[in-house]
């Protein structure tokens, strides 16, 4: 996993201070859904959004991508403020669930928001072909969408977020009812866009999907962040270390201390443990509900240097 | 028929008026608006944010997405309404029309005296009305479905502009609603055409010839509910057989011909008019002769849309044509021209006299130049006879037309447009010979009769009226549902289009036409049991306090109102019904209206749309 793509190329993404609260009818705040969040997303890197359900992240990304509007802050995309629907050139999104017209199908889908980005007949073609093959819809693509699984859905939603080849890539939830392999395809394709220098901008609330794909990383909780960073970085724990060892009998394992302490004996791993990011989600969740309001920045550092690094 | 008295401005006068009116309304909302928005945006910021995201909104309108507006991506909208609609199943309308004409004769009155206007008003008004409810529904669930839905989510983040997501349901829903109209149009025409067909037989032996004249007369056989007296002149027979033509009965008259010696009716003829009517102005003179400012007497028999004279009496109305040229009555070729008056008088009768016997009348054919002497003035009195509800036709031929020489006494042929026709002026002057009856009339009620608009060029007229209500509908359903939810823009769309429809009448009642006074005087006529139609007893400071709550009212409802476009003046299916031709001015105006509207309404659509939290 690469932290340095993360840490120079061009801000794409931008929040200043950004908060939500949603308000009654009659302007009565509601929900403080977003706290003062502060990020910046560059070009190329992977960005993951953690957090337990109802911390934030659809909030912060339907801001970012005008569905929302900040009650304070700044939600900037390409520099562009959030409102300005000419961003939206450049940008795919796949909602948290597939919102698409079920009495269209695949093609008919793709075809549709093809014309919203005023792509020529013969370049929406190509475009749909070539999606509907990296979707593996081929077998279905005539078919209605009221017809198609979770998973399918979830497939196609993919495609049109991809129809214009967008350069930020925003995916809420990318994984839910995708069944394990459905997973790891969704996965390596997140991988692969990156390779292609894209810039991806997720949420999840499944530690593993963003463990395994994500560069940097922000946890939220109820509003808050709490951590921001490289996953590596965040989740290895400097003061221990962990050795792994086999074909031990207990009269070795005796002898376990001694053998470490004269460094004789089959090591076959020497390592700061990572703890899972369930245990630093847990300990996170516990931590700021004991100390509300208290924000830990691993890369505080990083963010101090921030304007020589976006120039 | 009730021709509306703004009818008879010119279309410059009218689109003067409009756009004062219009643009002093727009201007009002715009600051409104304005007023509002920064009110709503400076409670949740500061008014220095508030100000500056209302002007970045107004600037990136028209710097960034007006200019950049798609069509592929307005139609990439309106197909996806078309399709949406059509899935609805909105082309069921289509079947319910033509069932309701496969039952009509179970409602529809076969006796009626005028088939083709019954026929003509029914087909029309069921397809207006089905059509602009599916128009209501269609526009008003769809936008607030794709909220519901959240479908809307993948729209608006896509470069789609907000106006681009409202003019794609417009256009999509007025194509849908364009092929429902056509449809029901053609099925309509046909139900019509169909409907007033209808054969008679003559039968030979029955005709009784006189000797004297040669002329033929008898009665068709009974068809369609009706039968046509008629009369037969041999000697008139030209190369296809024409040998007369039957009275009129049912609003039609049939041509006979005689073939292989046998008289053939021919189908029905002169039941799908346009007739073309040149209007004059109407003025009175009293009973005395003088001239009469407030217009002629009201009887108190409707309300003042219809004025009368008196009969026996000096009381006249006037009518002043302008602009006539001896070309517009001359058939080429002949000397003699015929100037075609037609009349629609109202008869009113105070005494009983023979209810069944007609009423009789003179027209005066008058130089309008007030500087000559009378004698020079009038023409000799042609007689008439007028029947209520029926259109008088007459027809005066140049020829006719005579002045008593004021020397010799007898009466010599004068020209019309040499002695009567002042720089393309004329006069008639109508009045009622009977004792103690009346004539009504309206400015409309009698006209110069141009030659003949085509029927069908004129029902074409009257269906774009109709689809443009239709997109009127849709324009103000797609609105209100930018910003409520589906079953309340409904609401305000039917709303909308009553207070548009009953636009005509909240004005009457302001200028004391309807009677009854605004709602607080109607209470109270209710609760003291006092009849519409008679002066309100009661203290004159409570009068004054009545009317002056009314006033308020009814201003503000015609200030309301007036936001509406009025429907009502989109609607000439009654033109069609009666055979009059349908003016382009009147066209003209309901366009400009439409595109008004269309204009206003996209861009209110436009940033309400742009000011709403879509995913709130
Ligand atoms: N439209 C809304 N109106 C009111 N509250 C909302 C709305 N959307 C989300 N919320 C609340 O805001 C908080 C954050 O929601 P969300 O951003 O969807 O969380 P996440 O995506 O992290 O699960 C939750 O408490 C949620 O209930
Ligand atoms: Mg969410």
């Amino acid at each position: 996993m690469s932290t340095s793509a993360g840490q120079k190329g061009e801000v794409i993404v931008e929040t200043r201070n950004l908060t939500k609260t949603y308000k009654d009818f009659w302007g009565r705040s509601k929900v403080h859904a977003l706290k003062a969040l502060d990020l910046n997303v560059r070009r190329g890197e992977i960005f993951g959004l953690l957090g337990p359900n109802g911390s934030g992240k659809s909030t912060t990304i339907k801001l970012l991508l005008g569905l929302l509007f900040p009650t304070s802050g700044e939600a900037l995309v390409f520099g562009k403020d959030a409102a300005d629907v000419s961003k939206n050139e450049r940008i795919g999104y796949l909602p948290e669930e597939s919102y698409l017209y079920k009495f269209l199908n695949a093609e008919e889908t793709l075809d549709f928001y093809g014309r919203l980005f005023n792509m020529s007949g013969a370049r929406r073609k190509s475009r749909i072909r070539d999606l509907i093959n990296l979707i593996d819809l081929d077998w279905a693509k005539r078919r209605q969408l009221k017809e198609y699984s979770k998973g399918m859905t979830r497939r196609i939603g993919l495609a049109q977020a991809l129809i214009n080849d967008p350069e930020l890539i925003v995916l809420d939830e990318p994984t839910t009812g995708l069944d394990p392999i459905g997973t790891r395809d969704m996965k390596d394709l997140i991988v692969r866009l990156r390779d292609q220098g894209k810039t991806i901008l997720m949420c999840s609330h499944l530690l593993a999907d963003v463990q395994d794909v994500c560069d940097r990383i922000a946890i939220l909780h109820q509003g808050e962040l709490k951590e921001l960073g490289a996953v590596d970085s965040l989740l290895s724990v400097q003061d221990i270390t962990q050795i792994q060892a086999k074909n031990l009998t207990p009269d070795t394992e005796e002898a376990i201390r001694k053998l470490i302490a004269e460094n004789q004996g089959e090591l076959v791993s020497m390592d700061h443990p990572t703890t899972t990011l369930e245990d630093l989600f847990l300990s996170i969740v516990r931590d700021s509900e004991s100390r509300p309001g208290f924000v830990s920045h691993q890369e505080d550092a990083d963010q101090q240097e921030e304007p020589v690094a976006a120039e | 028929m009730v021709v509306d008295q703004s009818e008879f401005e010119s279309f410059g006068s009218w689109f003067y008026i409009y756009m004062v009116d219009f643009s002093m309304l727009a201007l009002f909302m715009l600051v409104g608006w304005a007023i509002l928005a920064f009110a709503l945006a400076a409670i949740r910021n500061s008014p220095i944010r508030a100000a500056k995201m209302i002007a970045g909104t107004i600037k990136r309108a028209f710097m960034v997405d007006f200019p950049s507006t798609s069509i592929r991506r307005t139609m990439a909208m309106s197909r996806l309404a078309i399709q949406e609609a059509i899935r609805n199943k909105v082309l069921i309308i289509f079947v319910l029309f033509v069932a309701l004409l496969l039952f009509a004769g179970w409602f529809l009155d076969v006796e009626n005296d005028h088939p083709a206007r019954l026929y003509l008003g029914f087909v029309l008004s069921a397809s207006t009305y089905l059509l602009l409810a599916l128009a209501m529904f269609l526009s008003a669930f769809s936008l607030p479905n794709d909220i519901k839905n959240r479908t809307i989510y993948t729209i608006t983040t896509k470069p789609v502009r907000a106006h681009e997501i409202f003019l794609g349901r417009v256009f999509g829903f007025a194509a849908v609603g364009t092929l429902l109209l056509v449809l029901m149009a053609s099925v309509s025409y046909g139900f019509v055409i169909r409907g007033l067909d209808h054969e008679h037989t003559i039968d030979k032996t029955a005709i009784e010839w006189d000797e004297s004249t040669g002329l033929g007369t008898g009665k068709t056989s009974l068809d369609g509910y009706h039968r046509h007296d008629f009369t037969i002149n041999e000697k008139l027979k030209n190369a296809d057989g024409l040998v007369g033509t039957t009275e009129l009965s049912k609003g039609h008259a049939h041509n006979i011909y005689l073939r292989d010696g046998d008289y053939i009716v021919e189908p029905p003829t002169g039941d799908l008019l346009a007739r073309v009517p040149v209007y004059g102005k109407l003025s009175f003179l009293d009973r005395y002769g003088q001239p009469s400012e407030e217009g002629g007497l009201n009887v108190g028999k409707e309300w003042t849309y219809r004025s009368y004279i008196e009969g026996n009496t000096l009381s006249t109305a006037i009518w002043e044509f302008e602009n006539l040229t001896k070309e517009m009555f001359v058939t080429t070729g002949s000397d003699d021209g015929v100037l075609p008056l037609e009349l629609n008088l109202r008869v009113f009768r105070s005494t009983k006299g023979k209810i069944e016997s007609r009423i009789h009348g003179e027209i005066l054919l008058v130089n309008p130049e007030e500087t000559l002497s009378s004698v020079d003035r009038f023409s000799a009195p042609i007689p008439f006879e007028a029947d209520e509800f029926v259109t008088s036709q007459v027809n005066i031929k140049f020829s006719d037309i005579r002045r008593q020489n004021p020397v010799t006494g007898e009466l010599q042929n004068i020209d019309l447009f040499k002695d009567l026709v002042d720089s393309g002026k004329l006069q008639v002057h109508i009045r009622c010979k009977d004792h103690a009856q009346f004539f009504g009339m309206a400015r409309a009620d009698v006209y110069i009769r141009a030659p003949e608009g085509s029927f069908e060029a004129n029902l074409i007229k009257c269906y774009l009226g109709i689809w443009m209500q239709m997109l009127l509908v849709i324009l103000l359903g797609v609105f209100f549902s930018t910003f409520l939810n589906g079953i309340v823009a409904l609401i305000s769309s039917v709303a909308i289009v009553a207070m548009g429809m009953f636009a005509g009448f909240i004005g009457d009642i302001q200028t004391g036409e309807a009677p009854g006074g605004g709602p607080i005087e109607s209470i109270v006529r209710n609760i003291t049991q006092q009849g519409a139609t008679l002066e309100l007893e009661m203290g004159d400071t409570a009068i004054e306090v009545i009317e002056s709550l009314d006033g308020f009212y009814l201003n503000t409802m015609e200030s309301l109102a007036k936001l509406a476009p009025d429907f009502s003046k989109f609607n000439m299916s009654a033109k069609v019904a009666y055979g009059y031709d349908i003016h382009l001015n009147l066209i003209l105006r309901q366009l400009v209206t439409t595109m008004v509207y269309f204009f206003v309404l996209v861009l209110a659509g436009y940033f309400i749309l742009t000011s709403r939290e879509i995913a709130a």
